[in-house]
């Protein structure tokens, strides 16, 4: 596994865990009006800075002393992650704009918190899709990077 | 529809230099071991300066390692 595949599992897994605690805080304030027990938010925010400690020593680590950073291949398989992430998030806000027109109806309206949520979501999800489409390309061998 | 393939002998060669590793061939080359597997494997064409960095590692031409296969005729 070279190092761009390594960030690419590092930045997934850091994303699964940062989502899982900020659903927890935003779903416990906005949705259950309450606040969130500060002990389970204080150690999965601890968890998530030990886990970035632990993940920058691995991600040091080299398969031989000369290995680039990342090289032409590994350019064309990001570059192709910035496309397949920018075309998904368009999609996702065109759907999310649907939806929402549906369910609340021409005369509904949502409270200002939504939108915050949806822009967290939108960029949370953009980068997501970036590494997993990273992954994917590596997983399925990439003819000439795609 | 043009069916074009470039295919290599860098898996012989590599082994006609002392069984030469896919990571010391990366390490000359400047490229992941990866990218190695991938060019071996005619999944990934690489660009002409890496060709020419493969091409020098085992001291021969471009074209004693890449090969350019094409049903279709050059154009005249």
């Amino acid at each position: 596994m070279n190092r761009t595949q390594k960030s690419a599992w590092f930045a997934l897994s850091g994303l699964a865990i940062f989502g899982a605690i900020s659903s927890y805080v935003f779903l416990s304030i906005l949705a259950f009006r309450r606040m969130p027990h500060f002990s389970v938010a204080l150690v999965g925010l601890l968890f998530f800075f030990a886990y970035l400690g632990c993940g920058s020593v691995v991600l040091r680590k080299k398969q031989s002393p000369a290995e680039p950073e990342s090289d032409e291949r590994d350019k064309i398989i990001m570059k192709n992650a910035v496309l397949v992430s920018f075309f998904s998030t368009w999609l996702f806000l065109a759907a999310v704009t649907v939806i929402a027109a549906i369910l609340v109806g021409e005369d509904g309206s949502v409270s200002v918190y939504v939108l915050t949520l949806v822009n967290f979501a939108i960029i949370w999800g953009a980068v997501l899709i970036y590494f997993a489409a990273v992954l994917v390309q590596y997983a399925l061998g990439g003819e000439n990077g795609k | 529809m043009e069916n074009e393939r470039i295919s290599n002998r860098i898996r012989r060669l590599r082994f006609d230099h002392d069984e030469m590793t896919q990571q010391e061939l990366a390490d000359k080359a400047g490229v992941t071991r990866q990218t190695i597997i991938a060019i071996e494997a005619g999944k990934y064409a690489p660009s002409l300066p890496l060709a020419f960095r493969i091409a020098r590692t085992f001291n021969v031409s471009v074209e004693d390692v890449f090969q350019y296969d094409s049903n279709t005729a050059p154009p005249e």
